[in-house]
């Protein structure tokens, strides 16, 4: 029973949320709610049917040093971008990175994936089970995109009050597997 | 000088800085070699030329809910272009796409 309640109020605050963001939008004229309530209806249905259980939500206290961290990275990701495009020979290296993922909230990997796509040289490309695939415009040095994306990892595993496990080593495949097969349990259960 | 053009010519460098991100975003659109590199010049200088012109616009904004709605469509477009990029990618690498071919 309990799961119907928190149904009901996941839907009453998704509504207000979907409802303030049409006003924003939309400004106060009355006739925009033609469209703005069947609009806001399906943002909440989608919502709903699209978020998952094992979310969770950002903490606010962390959320507040995420975000100019956020904004700094994402202007040093397009200062670097430009510079490497607008040289008279362009400094690419472009190449495919595989990193295993030692987050395991949804939310949060969404949140990463998401993000990484906006920090300097790094695209996520794909996420299969554990392993995420990263396009990077400079493939070159694999240590150190290893080191950027375990940076963010740990920063968005703050942000959602997740302890990451120790950082398994490209060195030692069996432990990462073991630690995978553990997750795989965990997400089943 | 006063406050006011202070600001003004604050908005306009903001503009026109955010307006050199989106050519850059374009020229590594035209001059990058693969699909998957595209996507970094589309997402990383595009977010960084609409958050500089959003910035401009902000400085001139006149009023609170205006300046919200400014701030709301930045979140918008950075949240739909990530995501974007991703699957667009995803689709590229796995070969799997309507234009796998």
């Amino acid at each position: 029973m309990t799961r119907s309640k928190s149904t009901f109020g996941a839907i009453l605050l998704r509504l207000l949320l979907f409802a303030c963001a049409w006003l924003v939008i939309a400004g106060t004229d009355p006739g925009s709610w033609i469209i703005g309530a069947p609009a806001v209806i399906a943002a909440t249905w989608a919502s709903l049917r699209l978020s998952r259980r094992d979310g969770g939500s950002p903490r606010l206290l962390a959320a507040l040093v995420f975000v100019p961290f956020f904004l700094w990275q994402s202007l040093k990701g397009g200062l670097d971008v430009t510079w490497r495009v607008m040289r008279p020979r362009m400094r690419i290296a472009p190449g495919i990175h595989t990193y295993r993922l030692r987050l395991t909230n949804a939310s949060a990997r969404v949140v990463l994936l998401d993000t990484l796509s906006l920090l300097p040289g790094t695209l996520s490309a794909d996420l299969r089970g554990d392993v995420l695939t990263v396009h990077a415009l400079d493939a070159a040095d694999g240590a150190q995109l290893d080191a950027d994306i375990a940076q963010l990892e740990q920063r968005i595993g703050t942000l959602f009050g997740e302890r990451l496990a120790a950082p398994t080593s490209e060195a030692d495949p069996e432990r990462a597997d073991v630690l995978s097969c553990r997750d795989a349990k965990v997400a089943q259960t | 000088m006063t406050p006011a053009t202070l600001l003004l010519w604050l908005s306009t460098a903001c503009i026109l800085a955010g307006a050199f991100f989106f050519v850059a975003g374009t020229v590594g659109l035209m001059r990058l070699p693969d699909r998957l590199s595209r996507l970094h010049a589309l997402t990383k200088a595009d977010n960084v030329g609409l958050g500089l012109l959003i910035l401009g616009l902000l400085l001139e904004a006149p009023g609170v809910l205006n300046g919200l709605k400014l701030v709301l469509v930045w979140l918008f477009v950075l949240v739909a272009s990530a995501t974007g990029a991703h699957l667009i990618a995803k689709r590229a690498l796995r070969g799997d796409g309507e234009d796998a071919h």
